[in-house]
């Protein structure tokens, strides 16, 4: 099912919640509603759940419009947050909940469906027990499984894993996405987690302060973001980001930050706009920054902090009023306080507008 | 040098510790008493203060046996009072049960124009002693031809604790997950269907406690059978009761108590029996 938001928007007495958002979802995609808490990521999602009815804007599933629509005759699943499993019933009469309240479905075809929706799952060996007897990750599979057990056209999932610790998010992160691709329904999921967002699915849809900030593949956004919002939100560790003047030479531009001695000059693409502002960002990833002997590489600065992961130090560099943030590989031996030069891949930088914050280069 | 730990308290016997129980004890005294006169003064034919006169006898009791014996039941069997009050306290309880469930759930849920004036309304309502509205409320019950039956009182006693089973209702409803409804909404459940189906079985503490609640307060009431049935027809126990109590120059304490006991004693079990439901009424709330 192809969903489609068009001018989405929902506003709580002054407070505009979500502004105008525009998105399209082929059939069959998985995409994620990113954003940090209160951005109206979850508004959206229970606005195409049915649950919020819109201020104004249009749902539209498979061209149909839904959004006067109340949930039951949209034909989703949602999963959510907290699971929301119904307490006292047991596993089998939660996923059997949906089925038992849709007309059509007798005894025997709803028995065949939960025992089908629980082995998608793997928990067709907890039937009988109560939701408070099982484990978060149960609790989660068990959410999953009612929610897919009537067959809906469209799955959305409300942060579906962030009541669960580090290891097992890491699990069912994996086993969402290949469900997903498994049953190939239509699905949007929810979540501040920019690396959730980045690894589960095929599309992410930034959201700030109501708005859409970008809408593209995970691949794009971290490697061309669109804004510095959206830059400085994907990616972990941040992006660096210090001001700098922009001049465009022949062929090339030349980034200057007198303070900190920078002067370089980066080689454009047919793509640059002829004109550029004379102030913009400049912003560098930390593993596209490189730890060199002092007084070589394109500025000079003094380590502040390390700290080592195991598979990588992540290591703070002090240069004049800016600290950069620095992968460095495990074996690098350098101490608090050791003079170091830094040097800048050439090849990805990012350039923002100073004012619009938005994508120049 | 060795540190003694402090012993954990009920670890060792304190004459310190016993000195609540000592204080509390002598300020219940009365009620003590008041009650071990009432068991005790029924079994016996007559008292003296709080000296019993005469042998044990089973004699003021006889009112289970032999009707006759007593004339304010008129000829009646003591079962036939203790039915109707049963079937006017039961009802009073289902009533009430119903209908706050249904109001508290939509003013815990349901966003419509009015609601916290209702809801305030509601409280006010629940705070006026019902003797100020007898006359306005005989009125009523004499229009629509209730007067002088049980199903009148009962409509009346359940219209009076309504509010505040709505407000006690409401209460456990707000306290049971949004997510939880949405859930049934999006499972494909209506309104309806979501209230009896996930919400009712989330707060049976609370309808536990707010049912045994009215039960306890019809069985109890007095002022509403006694007004509105004068011709005792369809007496309850209460008015029995009083009608020992006030009716003669002479009251007869023996078979007064001996009533009274008879009276009470389905709901001294029924409190024993149901302690922690009535308990929850107060701590409010649903184990999710």
């Amino acid at each position: 099912m192809q969903v489609e938001l068009q001018q989405l928007t929902k506003s709580f007495g002054d407070v505009l919640a979500v502004d105008g958002i525009d998105l399209e979802i082929k059939s069959g995609e998985f995409i994620a509603l990113l954003g940090p808490s209160g951005c109206g990521k979850t508004t959206t999602l229970l606005m195409v759940a049915g649950i919020y009815r819109p201020t104004s804007g249009r749902i539209l599933f498979g061209g149909r419009r839904v959004e006067q629509l109340h949930p039951r005759e949209r034909g989703i699943g949602m999963v959510f947050q907290s699971y929301a499993l119904y307490p006292h019933m047991t596993v089998e009469q939660n996923i059997g909940f949906p089925l038992e309240v849709q007309r059509g479905i007798d005894r025997a075809e709803r028995s065949r469906r939960i025992q089908e929706a629980s082995e998608l799952v793997r928990v067709d060996e907890l039937l009988s027990r109560r939701p408070a007897q099982l484990s978060g990750g149960q609790q989660q599979r068990v959410a999953l499984a009612r929610a897919l057990a009537k067959r809906p056209e469209v799955l959305l999932l409300d942060e579906p894993l962030s009541n669960l610790d580090a290891r097992l998010r890491h699990d069912m992160r994996g086993e969402i996405k290949r469900l997903q691709k498994d049953v190939g329904i239509t699905s949007v999921f929810v979540t501040h987690d920019q690396q959730e967002a980045l690894t589960m699915a095929d599309r992410v849809a930034v959201i700030n302060r109501g708005h859409l900030e970008a809408y593209d593949t995970p691949e794009t956004l971290y490697d061309r973001p669109p804004n510095r919002f959206v830059a400085e939100f994907i990616g972990d560790p941040k992006m660096n980001f210090m001001p700098v003047e922009v001049e465009r030479r022949n062929g090339s531009v030349g980034f200057r930050y007198a303070d900190l001695g920078l002067d370089l000059e980066a080689p454009v693409g047919s793509t640059a706009p002829d004109s550029l502002p004379s102030n913009a960002w400049l912003g560098i990833r930390p593993e596209d920054l490189r730890i060199v002997p002092p007084d070589t590489g394109d500025m000079a600065g003094e380590i502040y902090i390390i700290e080592p992961s195991g598979r990588e130090k992540l290591v703070d560099v002090q240069s004049g009023e800016q600290r950069f943030r620095v992968v460095a590989e495990p074996g690098f031996d350098g101490r608090i306080g050791d003079a170091v030069g830094l040097h800048l891949d050439r090849e990805r930088m990012h350039l923002f507008d100073r004012e619009k914050e938005t994508r120049l280069l | 040098m060795t540190v003694r730990e402090p012993m954990p308290s009920g670890g060792r016997f304190s004459v310190l510790g016993l000195a609540p129980y000592l204080v509390l004890g002598l300020v219940s005294l009365p009620l003590i008493i008041l009650f071990g006169w009432l068991l005790y003064s029924s079994f016996f034919s007559r008292m003296e203060g709080l000296t019993p006169i005469g042998g044990f006898t089973l004699d003021n009791w006889r009112f289970l046996w032999n009707p006759n014996s007593v004339q304010q039941l008129a000829g009646r069997s003591i079962w036939v009072l203790t039915f109707n009050t049963f079937i006017f306290a039961i009802s009073v309880a289902l009533l009430v049960v119903l209908i706050s469930s249904m109001a508290g759930y939509a003013l815990s849920r349901l966003a419509f124009p009015g609601r916290r004036t209702f809801l305030s309304g509601v409280l006010i309502l629940h705070s006026f002693p019902s003797v100020t509205l007898l006359i306005a409320t005989f009125i009523v019950l004499r229009s629509i031809g209730l007067f002088d039956q049980l199903l009148g009182v009962i409509l009346v006693k359940a219209a009076f604790e309504i509010p505040f089973g709505v407000w006690i209702m409401k209460g456990f409803f707000d306290t049971v997950p949004w997510e939880l409804e949405m859930a049934a909404l999006v499972d494909g459940a209506g309104r309806i269907r979501t209230w009896w189906r996930v919400m009712m079985p989330l707060v049976k503490p609370g309808i536990l406690a707010l049912g045994l609640l009215s039960f306890v307060t019809g069985w109890n009431e007095f002022l509403l059978p006694f007004i509105f049935m004068p011709s005792g027809s369809q007496e309850t126990l209460s008015t029995l009761v009083r009608s020992i109590l006030g009716e003669g120059r002479f009251v007869d304490y023996g078979l007064l108590t001996a009533v009274g006991l008879y009276y009470v004693a389905p709901i001294l079990v029924l409190f024993v029996l149901a302690q922690d439901q009535l308990m929850r009424i107060y701590g409010g709330g649903v184990k999710g």
